[in-house]
């Protein structure tokens, strides 16, 4: 089993992809078999266990055209909730035969995690991005590994602790993980097993809401316990907060520091000054103003956007928005949903966007 | 021309007509949900079992001798309905985004392609864009007449109207070309505008996608049944030209009725969204039915609906209309409608009618003089 993504196959040109409408070949390979499709990567959720007291982990069959995924990284699966697909990323842990175990952390009034938690179906299919992100361990390991983790931050965590298990624990691996209590913490068993069997490997329980003795934020922990992190590999993964706290408090002071953020989208106090908008087709990023329709601020900077009727009515200036929130020019409503289509002419950018452009 | 009566609104009233309209539109869109993703996935395997089915009768009739003349009946007439429900209920309304909500991507407005000869992308611009946005505007709104027919008696007459009664039925048999090269706009070939590389160099996607179409039904599946190829040729060629005949009658339906009305360039400079709201009701006809009318039609037999809110999902328009009727109502404007006979027969009564010269009708304003532009 290959621990790194495979590229894309090459394919002849006798492929039936080069000749058969994939909306034909996929409705009809559907009713045989419902991971059979001509290039989407799909899964199927073939088994669901608990967690911890509020997260629960699905394995996920893929089907042929999902490319692999290394430990670390992070997919986004595409969960349809009352007809809508949302897009989600987590971070899958490859279990031997090849299934993606994922584990999704309930989020008071989280479409996605409350669906994926409580009622989706041994059985349902969904959709499966390829695997994508920086933060995996290099062919020659550092001296030594510190990952930080906090709460569902332990996902990539935990995969790249069983690649280095796997490997024998070539080098010291420490591992701190931030939880609010006991109840909360994941794979806990299966952390103190490993590191019951490897010496190398140590796990640091953070729990900064216990009730006899609550630990330290990343900001304030005491790392020197850990002794001597100048040749450390570090690794970050937590909300935006955390990230940002921990790369505050290690930069410079270990060899290399590599992290991922989630942040839930938070909707901005004012309509008023301006937000970045990555525009990931040319590469370009551009600074717009808040309170103007994308279409109009994207022209002012020279931009030709496909357009129309500049109304919301024709959808020609539709265009994917990848992340961010926007807003409506005419109705006032938020978007913060990832991965949507987003009319330029009649949207305006609420906070720093990524858009298909 | 029966004589029609619509209030001539004040400014106030026609923002307060937009804004219940806007309103209208918002309710609807914060519902939509599982019913609607069921309803368009129906759509969806409905239009392939009727086609699978359409072409296994073909087949069976021109293998099976004893059951030729019933199966390929049958074959076409499920082919045929396969064709329309794919053009008009599925494709028409997911390439105007209507369905976008769902994040599907094989529903996707920007990128779906249809099953007929014209692509997709042409079709985004002339009808998404231009008809849409342009409704009934003389001069920006191509579909008035294709630039075949004279509807209208605002637009100039000219000798060759007179052959418009043969030219009209031509143009329905071969609907699905006529829209294939709507915007190639060939007028300006022969006025000299661009040269006939210009031209060529324009056709290439639209001529790959006819061959590809052409492939499919005239080529592929007769060369499937081997020596018995006729029945299938012809069993595609009689099913697409079924549904070449049927969305040009309710397409036709649509704006080219006795009361539907043509606008002037000017009255769209400027324009405020309660002003585009009504020259939309104006300029619009609907076919009364039921819901088998409507799922024939695309429910383009709410064209009135699907004019106000044309990216809501076209599953919703019936419920709309109930609303739509009663606010025209109160703002006392002539809500359009009317059986499919009576609505064909005025379209057909205006083809012949203004194959002649004709002079157009003194045009009451839409709303009183100091709404200004």
């Amino acid at each position: 089993m290959s621990a790194l993504p495979r590229p894309a196959a090459r394919r002849s040109s006798l492929s039936p992809r080069h000749w058969v409408s994939e909306e034909l070949f996929d409705f009809w390979a559907g009713r045989v078999h419902p991971l059979w499709t001509l290039r989407r990567a799909r899964a199927r959720l073939v088994s669901r266990n608990a967690a911890s007291a509020d997260a629960v982990t699905l394995v996920l069959r893929p089907n042929r055209h999902f490319r692999g995924v290394a430990p670390g990284q992070h997919v986004n699966l595409g969960v349809e909730v009352d007809g809508r697909r949302l897009s989600r990323s987590y971070s899958p842990t490859l279990l031997d035969d090849g299934c993606l175990a994922i584990t999704v952390k309930q989020v008071a009034g989280g479409k996605v995690s409350q669906h994926l938690a409580q009622h989706a179906q041994v059985g349902e299919v969904f959709e499966l991005g390829q695997a994508f992100g920086e933060m995996t361990l290099a062919a020659t390991p550092a001296a030594r590994v510190l990952l930080l983790a906090a709460g569902s931050g332990i996902t990539p965590m935990r995969a790249l602790v069983r690649q280095m298990e796997t490997a024998g624990m070539p080098v010291q691996v420490d591992l701190v993980y931030w939880a609010q209590q006991r109840e909360a913490v994941c794979f806990a068993d299966e952390l103190a097993d490993i590191a019951a069997r490897h010496p190398g490997f140590r796990v640091h329980l953070a729990l900064t809401r216990d009730q006899t003795a609550p630990a330290a934020r990343v900001g304030d922990y005491d790392f020197s316990a850990l002794g001597d992190l100048s040749s450390a590999q570090v690794m970050a993964c937590g909300p935006g907060g955390f990230v940002d706290a921990a790369n505050t408090r290690l930069q410079g002071r270990v060899a290399t520091l590599q992290s991922e953020a989630f942040t839930p989208p938070v909707l901005p106090d004012a309509e008023t000054g301006t937000v970045r908008v990555e525009l990931r087709r040319s590469g370009r990023t551009l600074e717009l103003p808040r309170g103007t329709s994308l279409l109009q601020a994207l022209e002012t900077e020279g931009l030709r956007p496909a357009s129309g009727c500049r109304m919301g009515i024709c959808n020609t200036c539709v265009c994917g928005k990848a992340s961010g929130v926007t807003r409506h020019t005419l109705t006032g409503e938020y978007a913060a949903e990832p991965a949507t289509q987003v009319k330029l002419c009649v949207n305006s950018a609420s906070t720093d966007l990524i858009l298909e452009l | 021309m029966p004589a029609v009566h619509n209030r001539v609104l004040s400014a106030a009233e026609l923002d307060a007509f937009g804004n219940e309209l806007d309103a209208l539109r918002a309710r609807h869109l914060a519902t939509l949900g599982d019913a609607d993703a069921r309803y368009i996935r129906r759509v969806v395997a409905g239009v392939r079992w009727t086609g699978v089915a359409g072409r296994a009768l073909l087949f069976l009739g021109a293998f099976v001798h004893s059951v030729l003349i019933p199966a390929w009946i049958a074959g076409v007439v499920l082919l045929a309905l396969s064709k329309i429900l794919e053009n008009m209920e599925l494709a028409h309304n997911v390439i105007h985004g209507q369905y976008d909500w769902m994040g599907d991507p094989q529903l996707q407005g920007s990128t779906y392609e249809w099953d007929i000869v014209g692509t997709a992308d042409n079709w985004r611009k002339t009808h998404n864009f231009r008809h849409h946005t342009y409704t009934n505007v003389r001069g920006l709104d191509d579909d008035i007449g294709y630039g075949l027919l004279r509807i209208f008696p605002e637009q100039r007459w000219r000798p060759f109207y007179l052959t418009q009664p043969v030219v009209a039925v031509v143009f329905a048999l071969l609907f699905e070309w006529g829209i294939a090269i709507q915007d190639l706009r060939l007028g300006r070939w022969f006025a000299g505008k661009i040269t006939f590389r210009q031209l060529l160099a324009q056709a290439r996607p639209v001529g790959r996608k006819m061959g590809r179409q052409m492939f499919k039904d005239y080529l592929l599946f007769p060369a499937l049944a081997g020596p018995f190829f006729l029945p299938v040729l012809l069993g595609n060629v009689v099913a697409n030209v079924i549904r070449n005949v049927w969305t040009y009658v309710v397409i036709f339906c649509g704006h080219f009725t006795a009361d539907a009305e043509t606008f002037p360039k000017e009255c769209v400079r400027d324009e405020s969204r309660g002003h585009w709201y009504l020259r939309q009701l104006r300029g619009s006809s609907n076919i009364a039915g039921g819901k088998a009318m409507n799922v024939m039609t695309g429910n383009l037999s709410h064209q009135i609906e699907h004019h106000f809110f044309p990216d809501v999902p076209a599953n919703r328009y019936a419920a709309i209309a109930v609303e739509v009727k009663e606010i025209c109502a109160r703002y006392g404007q002539h809500y359009n409608t009317g059986s499919l006979p009576k609505q064909f027969g005025q379209v057909m009564w205006r083809i012949v009618r203004h194959a002649f010269p004709s002079r157009p009708a003194r045009v009451k304003p839409l709303v009183t003089a100091e709404q200004g532009a």
